[in-house]
């Protein structure tokens, strides 16, 4: 659709709002069994550029109910538990790239895809550092401790990811739309 | 209010992305009760006709229409969507994507929850629906877990705890199996016979004409081109584009007369050099799973064009896995020319194997179709000439010449099926295994592909004999079978029940029944026609031997 | 590959309580912990006992969190406890600011420089690591046991019952409706691509190589699904979602037990609030028993 509504939040918002979570809850399961590179403690979890995806091309509310609950659903699916800050966090990291949307126009051009990465590049830092400084109050870490062991190797991880797998997915998906314009 | 259920009047409809209008100036009325089979090829606006009847169109999507569609006298554009869906309710395609939540019961209780109906009004409508589709049984499972024909009919109970008198049925019968598609249609009539208008939408005419259809609406390019009683042959149809029943085919072909079909020459399992042998193998999914396979003994030789036929969840997938090694037995041997399949390594096993799944959508990925040719080979490190070489030669023998640069996720249905052969065919390998090739499209496209691959050209070979020792595919459509194969496996009860020349293993159609594939009209003609014919053949070939 | 839920029906009394008042306490202590901000290892220790009564009580098995509980003790060993240890910062200043002995002193150095010093390691800061061990557990041992004793198809309902939209609850389970689904298109592709010499497990080339080589894998689930969603929506459309107020039909009703914990929870959290705000009982200190075991 070439009128985009932002803040737009009816059925289809709910429908890839879930889409968006399950995708993101299926990838960041199937990560814990499929062994991914890894270096010092940087994890990857390449399900994140899913859901910058996600927001990308559905808008804000999308982004934040799939990380949201994508994340709640990955966790419960390896039974790590409910750690709502880390939660909280995904579905930031999924909605600050949403604000992108009504400024996309053209999934395939290279101006687009760029506003697309750092967007999403403002996501994860907002999304990170938002769970990674409840950290300190719900663990009761410090700032250090926040930022060096949580937020510098999660957003490293995260960036890295969604700079490398979010152009190939948007340029995927200029193909898709194009066959079945709505 | 009128007591017309629905009137079309002059409709036309252009999608705004679309440069021609996908339906044009269609008209006609139903009355109540009536079942009108509307068929046509794809593209033709089928679906875009139901959309215009059902609301979504002009709701949803955007284009231009003109003309109107009156439901029960009053205009669908200025219904309500609560009023509408009481009054349409509309099966889609592949109830996988129709159903919502995740177990039966809510299910069924979606529509009504979502008008806000009190509680025991929802409670009464649930179990309403389900009793009368015979599935009460269903009411505490994950819909997950149905299989294809219960999933058909959650989805259907869902529509009518929303109490329609009219149901929309958009090729209701595509995923399921024939003797399931038997079943379902036994249903539509008998919602017929309670005064539910119907529109069931359907290529596979013959299929169709189980639910005993009143009228016929045939679509070509968006017009109407035959709207009548069924007859026994309605000239206006054309066989290449819509299943028919043998018997029409022949008697359209006879009066038509001016082409003659070249007489298809199948080479015969003369039967060559093992390829695959499967040793008393077992297969189970986990332990705490029944068995799937037992104790299956196969061999397949150079020159075999096995088709596999079996009723849904028979395993035929689970099979066909072995021989490229996805899964290896729990016990016995599956020998690859003569290796073990748990000693090889997958990349080993594709360069003898290749495997086309059922849906394209599961593979494609690259961005260009060239791309996304080279993936196997440059998985199995091809020398680069040799993949540009295999890669050129498989483009053009599926007839993509022209599209190497187009992105594969952005071709039709059709065009990106035929991108997946490609893709598996550049790999060079020596057996091609397809699970289901036709599903999911439409009888013109499906015949032209597998005429394409299986029918010799120039007199001798045909594309997958000339590159491929062996081919192996799965399916529903027993036509095909007929028509295609030169040995049939029939699979059920977790091992081979059958296996020979397709003129014996379907001569006996009670054991066919028994595995629930029913026979068609054109395995009765040509058991009929054997002793002349020697051979299974396609209608269009019967028709000269018949007077 | 098929997903499963940790979730198993289990006759116990956790499993038995409504969902709500199991967030609802969990929030609780939480909340009682950090807001006004207890060190006090009179008050922690309780509380960790009650979380822990919790968490025996819903009974699942070693077997099933096994792997969890190795993470957590990674993390809350090495992470929160060595942090605390070492720096005996996150808590309240008082930890490194109180004088307190001595144990010894650990050498560090930064690697490849030749910059480093040595860390004294104190009374206050071990006991500090300590507090801050069993704190953090007290949270997440209430935490842990959710996925495992909550029915996955009840959250849906709980996010409507704790005030949530229609919209925003129906997402919940709609998302539930999907898992599956997009679990086995997620195996089918990996199949599909296993059969074109694909092998996850060989992943070559550097590290950006090896990640864009996860595109096969994620490219076509996720382009699947977005033509799926057209086909929902149109679904859900038909059937008149989101025109007026949903009837839920699955409903939550708190029994006399809820009340019994949703009362200790917010007791608890009122009453950490009072004695921090109005007596000054739940800040840091090194108890002597404490120092004495240690320095002698
Ligand atoms: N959402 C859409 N946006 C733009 N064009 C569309 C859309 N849906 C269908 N079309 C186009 O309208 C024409 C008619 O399509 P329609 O889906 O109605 O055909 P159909 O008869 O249902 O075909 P099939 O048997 O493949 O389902 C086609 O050319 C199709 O490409
Ligand atoms: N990955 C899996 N894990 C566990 N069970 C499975 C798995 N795949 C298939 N099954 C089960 O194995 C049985 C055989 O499945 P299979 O897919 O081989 O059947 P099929 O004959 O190909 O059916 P269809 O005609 O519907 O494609 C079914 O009961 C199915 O539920
Ligand atoms: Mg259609
Ligand atoms: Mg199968």
């Amino acid at each position: 659709m070439n009128d985009k509504n932002t803040w737009e939040f009816g059925t289809r918002q709910v429908v890839y709002g879930a889409i968006g979570a399950a995708l993101y809850g299926v990838f960041s399961w199937a990560t814990n069994i499929f062994p991914l590179p890894a270096a010092g403690n940087v994890t990857f979890r390449p399900a994140v550029a899913v859901l910058i995806f996600f927001g990308v091309a559905y808008g804000p509310w999308v982004g934040l109910l799939a990380g949201f609950i994508g994340n709640t659903l990955g966790d419960a699916l390896s039974g790590w538990g409910f750690y709502w800050n880390w939660s909280l966090g995904n579905g930031l990291m999924g909605m600050l790239p949403g604000l992108a949307m009504a400024a996309i126009i053209d999934f395939k051009a290279r101006s687009d895809i760029f506003k697309g990465v750092t967007w999403g590049t403002i996501g994860i830092a907002v999304g990170i550092l938002f769970a990674s400084l409840t950290e300190m109050f719900v663990g009761g870490i410090d700032l250090n401790t926040a930022l060096l062991g949580y937020f510098v190797p999660a957003f490293l991880g995260n960036f890295v990811v969604t700079v490398i797998l979010l152009p190939v997915l948007m340029i995927a998906f200029a193909a898709v739309a194009s066959r079945r314009g709505r | 209010m009128s007591s017309i259920p629905i009137a079309v009047q002059d409709l036309s409809f252009q999608y705004r992305t679309r440069p021609e209008p996908a339906i044009v100036d269609v008209s006609f009325e139903l009355r109540p009760g009536e079942l009108l089979l509307i068929a046509g090829s794809s593209g033709c606006g089928k679906t875009t006709l139901a959309r215009c009847i059902n609301g979504l169109i002009p709701r949803s999507y955007r284009g231009e229409r003109n003309g109107r569609v009156l439901l029960y006298g009053k205009d669908v554009a200025e219904m309500k969507i609560p009023e509408m869906a009481q009054v349409v309710g509309t099966l889609l395609q592949d109830p996988e994507r129709q159903i919502v939540a995740s177990n039966v019961f809510n299910e069924v209780a979606f529509g009504p929850e979502n008008l806000g109906l009190p509680r025991e009004q929802i409670l009464q409508r649930v179990d309403q629906a389900m009793n009368r589709l015979n599935i009460a049984y269903l009411k505490e499972r994950e819909t997950f877990n149905l299989s294809g024909g219960e999933k058909q009919k959650v989805a259907l109970a869902g529509l009518l705890a929303m109490n329609p008198s009219i149901l929309l049925l958009d090729e209701p019968l595509a995923s399921l199996d024939p003797a399931s598609a038997y079943e379902a249609l036994g249903v539509f009539r008998s919602l017929a016979d309670e005064g539910k208008t119907i529109l069931l939408i359907e290529h596979r005419v013959e299929d169709a004409l189980e639910a005993k259809p009143d009228r016929m609406l045939y679509m070509e390019d968006g017009k109407v081109k035959y709207l009548d009683q069924i007859r026994d042959l309605p000239v206006e149809i054309d066989h290449t584009q819509v299943k028919l029943p043998a018997p029409w085919v022949v008697q359209r072909v006879k009066a038509l007369s001016h082409e003659k079909s070249s007489i298809l020459r199948r080479a015969d399992a003369e039967k060559g050099e093992l390829l695959v042998v499967f040793e008393e193998v077992d297969f189970q999914y986990s332990e705490d799973t029944p068995l799937v396979l037992k104790n299956v003994n196969l061999s397949i030789h150079r020159g075999d064009l096995i088709a596999v036929l079996g009723p849904n969840g028979a395993g035929k997938s689970t099979l066909v896995k072995h021989a490229i090694g996805l899964l290896k037995p729990t016990r016995g041997r599956v020998l690859i020319e003569g290796e073990d399949t748990r000693k090889m390594s997958i990349a080993q096993i594709a360069c003898v194997v290749g495997y086309v799944f059922q849906s394209p959508t599961h593979m494609l990925y690259a961005p260009t179709v060239r791309e996304e040719l080279e993936f196997g080979p440059r998985n199995l490190e091809f020398k680069p000439e040799v993949m540009h070489a295999s890669v050129a030669e498989s483009l053009r023998s599926v007839n993509l010449i022209g599209l190497e640069d187009y992105p594969p996720l952005g071709l039709s249905f059709g065009q990106q099926k035929r991108t997946t052969i490609a893709a598996v065919l550049a790999m060079r390998s020596k057996i091609m295994i397809m699970d289901e090739p036709t599903a999911g499209q439409d009888f013109a496209n499906y015949t032209r592909f597998m005429d394409a691959l299986c029918k010799p050209s120039n007199g001798t070979h045909s594309l997958l004999t000339a590159r491929f020792a062996s081919t192996i595919f799965i399916t529903h459509d027993l036509d095909l079978a007929v028509t295609y194969s030169n040995r049939v496996l029939l699979f059920g009860d977790r091992h081979v029940v059958a296996d020979g020349k397709p003129e014996q293993v379907l001569k006996d159609t009670e054991q066919l029944l028994r595995y629930r594939v029913r026979p068609t009209s054109l395995l009765y003609m040509n058991l009929e026609l054997l002793p002349a014919t020697g051979r299974f053949l396609p209608a269009e070939v019967l028709a000269e031997y018949i007077r | 590959m098929l997903v499963t839920w940790k979730y198993r029906p289990r006759n116990t009394i956790v499993q038995r309580m409504d969902p709500r008042t199991r967030l609802i306490f969990m929030v609780c202590i939480i909340f009682a912990l950090t807001i006004p901000e207890i060190w006090d290892y009179r008050i922690i220790l309780p509380l960790f006992l009650i979380s822990l009564t919790l968490y025996l009580l819903a009974r699942i098995e070693w077997k099933d969190v096994r792997r969890v509980w190795l993470y957590i003790s990674i993390l809350v060993f090495f992470i929160v406890g060595l942090n605390g240890l070492l720096s005996g910062r996150g808590g309240p200043s008082s930890v490194t600011n109180i004088p307190s002995p001595v144990l010894f002193e650990v050498p560090i150095k930064i690697p490849y420089t030749e910059i480093g010093w040595d860390v004294p390691i104190t009374v206050s800061k071990t006991w500090f690591a300590l507090n801050q061990m069993t704190r953090m557990l007290c949270m997440a041992i209430l935490a842990i046991p959710i996925p495992y004793t909550m029915d996955p198809n009840i959250y849906g309902t709980a996010f409507k019952r704790m005030g949530a939209s229609d919209n925003v609850s129906f997402t919940m389970d709609l998302a539930f409706r999907f898992l599956p689904t997009f679990a086995r298109d997620f195996s089918i592709t990996l199949d599909a691509q296993r059969a074109r010499g694909y092998e996850i497990d060989k992943l070559r080339g550097g590290l950006f190589a090896r990640i864009r080589r996860l595109a096969p894998l994620i490219i076509p689930v996720v382009m699947q699904s977005t033509v799926t969603g057209e086909e929902v929506i149109d679904a859900m459309d038909l059937r008149a979602f989101g025109t007026a107020p949903r009837t839920w039909l699955k409903d939550l009703k708190y029994a006399p037990r809820d009340y019994v914990l949703l009362g200790l929870g917010v007791l608890i959290f009122i009453a950490c609030c009072v004695l921090k705000w109005v007596f000054g009982i739940g800040g840091y200190f090194v108890p002597e028993f404490f120092t004495k075991f240690l320095v002698g």
